[in-house]
């Protein structure tokens, strides 16, 4: 038996520097920051870098950076150096429009990563598709943004072909929320609030029609102020309402507060949002009585996922002050996206960057797919992820816990 | 933020449920050398030394210190490698049916077999399993049809129009066992809604609003 042991103890061990070897002939590619010469090509990227939503903004261009880099050691697009141009929007639509405005005038610019709000989005969008820049947003959810106003109405229309996305949208985020809620959750009669924004007030929307086609019953409703922190008195109309659980359409800043109200008012329910909430911040701003509350997040979480290790371990490596956040993973896959995209268009034009490099740079983001962090990224005929997953998650014990996963299928 | 799930490690010992082991079968590497004769042994110790030798030389060049590891896990969680697509009903509905039979594509794009069971279809008042079979099991790189059951036991709360209705499934590999949802765009809502009308909406021919049965059962209790 002990001689038997041995043997597979050697085979293993033989097995393993086998692998050893191998990892070790790999890394041989590339070894410094330093990228391979000849084009720079700068990556833009837009999201809120100050502010209350400022957490999820750096990640955003932290791991854009990341990116950037790594394709720069790999020298993984043949004389070309990718850098990063960040610009802060702070989550305004006028600023970002004049930040999409400056990308533009840079030539360098090939592609942008974000913004985060798909309100700033509907405002750079027509910026960046008049100069065929191509946009990424890692985080926007909002239906209309690929598909058109009256995406709802059975007419779905891409009004830019410039603009793609890596996060999936809320006509899939509400109804299955909504969904839970109303089945796994058995809440009934819901009290829906929302803060009047595109993401908020659309979200809330595709919520509430899905949970009233299943049956539950839409005991109140109200809107938000996004500049006050005092829900006090919606507080009480909801405690009042007799609702089982409260829908938020917004953002944790607010959430989390508003959260935290509802219980002290004596209403004892959940509080439900999508991934606009699913920050640990809202739980910080919440306190202790947001056990219980819920939120959806577009995907799986990336450190779940077997192809998001080495994202992980290399943003880590970094030495990044802050976390990558919800969307850090669609980030670095957007980025990445920009660079296959760039390259494709390098290697058709005899290794070098066309003149017209932009619309060529968009024209190829149409058939860009490869295995990034958060999957198998490519997108469909509007722009969207073909990458449609899901996750409800439930504050236990101080933090985000995962509770049921669910995949789209169109 | 952690975690994708619900997940239990397979054969945990908080599992409610007995599961067959894939692979269980398969002989183990010392059963496998026991039926190795003397000479193949010696042969394949000698092999191995060699590899070991030769690896160890390889390997010595230490790999940059600061290079972080990039090793993909091989084996992936079971809902991030299994798709399901609906391809349309496999029967025509019976005038009073209480039950649908949906058929659907389940492809596994990698890692080890996925063995699926059908768990539940979005509602508390429907049921829904594999039809005939409960579970089936789909290897890496391959696409497996199946039939799956959706039967009516309770009318009562059941909407009639489904909306964007999943199919709960239970997927299990080597790596883990899942409780997914996969959600149906296209025709499924369709299908599905005309299941639950003809089951359960307002006919004036039928007596009671509420349908019984089980998911195994084409038999309405007629009330």
């Amino acid at each position: 038996m002990r001689q038997r042991s041995l043997i597979a103890l050697t085979a293993t061990l033989a097995a393993g520097a086998l692998t050893l070897s191998a990892c070790g002939s790999r890394d041989d590619k590339g070894d410094s920051d330093s990228g391979s010469g000849g084009t720079t090509v700068t990556i833009g990227v837009d999201a809120p870098l100050t502010g209350d939503l400022s957490a999820l903004g750096l990640g955003i261009k932290n791991s854009v950076d990341l990116a950037a880099k790594q394709a720069n050691e790999k020298k993984y697009v043949d004389g070309i150096t990718f850098k990063i141009e960040a610009l802060d929007d702070q989550a305004q639509p006028s600023s970002g429009q004049q930040n999409a405005t400056k990308l533009v005038a840079d030539k360098a610019v090939l592609g942008v990563v974000g913004p985060l709000n798909s309100s700033v989005a509907e405002s750079m969008q027509k910026v960046f598709d008049d100069a065929k820049l191509v946009e990424v947003s890692p985080a926007n959810t909002n239906p209309a943004l690929t598909q058109g106003t009256d995406w709802n109405g059975g007419t779905k229309t891409r009004p830019y072909k410039s603009y793609f996305r890596t996060a999936t949208t809320d006509a899939i985020q509400g109804p299955f929320a909504a969904q839970y809620v109303f089945n796994d959750s058995k809440k009934k009669k819901v009290f829906v609030i929302d803060d009047k924004k595109t993401y908020g007030a659309g979200l809330a929307a595709t919520f509430t029609e899905e949970f009233k086609k299943l049956g539950g019953s839409v005991v109140g409703t109200q809107h938000i102020d996004p500049e006050t922190k005092d829900f006090s008195a919606i507080a009480t109309q909801v405690k009042s309402s007799g609702a089982d659980v409260v829908y938020y359409g917004g953002e944790y800043p607010q959430a989390g507060p508003l959260s935290k109200q509802i219980k002290a008012a004596g209403a004892k329910i959940p509080v439900v949002g999508g991934d606009g909430i699913y920050s640990a911040d809202f739980i910080k701003l919440a306190g202790a009585s947001a056990t219980g509350d819920l939120a959806t997040s577009v995907g799986a979480p990336v450190e779940e996922l077997p192809s998001a290790k080495e994202f992980v371990a290399n943003y880590k490596a970094a030495g990044y002050k802050e976390a990558y956040e919800a969307y850090g993973g669609y980030s670095y896959d957007s980025a990445w996206a920009i660079i296959e995209a760039v390259k494709k268009v390098v290697e058709d034009n005899d290794g070098k960057l066309p003149d017209d490099a932009r619309a060529k740079v968009t024209e190829a983001m149409q058939n860009v797919s490869f295995e990034g962090v958060t999957g198998k990224v490519s997108f469909d005929e509007y722009g969207d992820a073909t990458n449609k997953q899901l996750t409800v998650y439930a504050v236990e014990n101080g933090a985000w816990s995962p509770v049921k996963s669910g995949t789209y299928t169109g | 933020m952690t975690g994708i799930g619900p997940v239990e490690p397979v054969n945990s010992p908080d599992a409610q449920e007995t599961y067959e082991v894939i692979g269980a079968d398969t002989p183990r590497l010392t059963d496998r050398w026991r039926a190795l004769s003397p000479r193949v042994r010696r042969a394949v110790l000698g092999t191995t030394a060699l590899a070991v030798a030769a690896a160890g030389v390889i390997a010595l060049p230490p790999a940059k210190p600061s290079a972080p590891t990039g090793t993909l896990d091989p084996m992936p969680w079971p809902a991030n490698v299994t798709t399901f697509r609906y391809t349309g009903l496999a029967a025509t509905f019976a005038s009073e049916p209480t039950s649908g039979m949906y058929r659907f594509a389940v492809t596994v794009h990698s890692g080890p077999p996925v063995t699926l069971r059908v768990t539940g279809a979005a509602f508390d008042g429907l049921t829904a399993r594999i039809s005939p079979t409960e579970t089936s099991t789909v290897s890496a790189g391959t696409t497996r049809r199946i039939t799956v059951q959706i039967s009516v036991v309770d009318c009562a709360g059941l909407p009639l129009d489904a909306g964007m209705p999943s199919l709960d499934v239970t997927l299990r590999n080597a790596r883990a066992i899942q409780r997914h949802s996969f959600i149906f765009g296209g025709t499924y809502p369709h299908d599905l809604s005309e299941l639950l009308h003809k089951a359960c909406g307002p006919v004036p021919a039928r007596p009671s609003r509420r349908a019984t049965g089980s998911a195994n059962s084409q038999n309405v209790d007629g009330g």
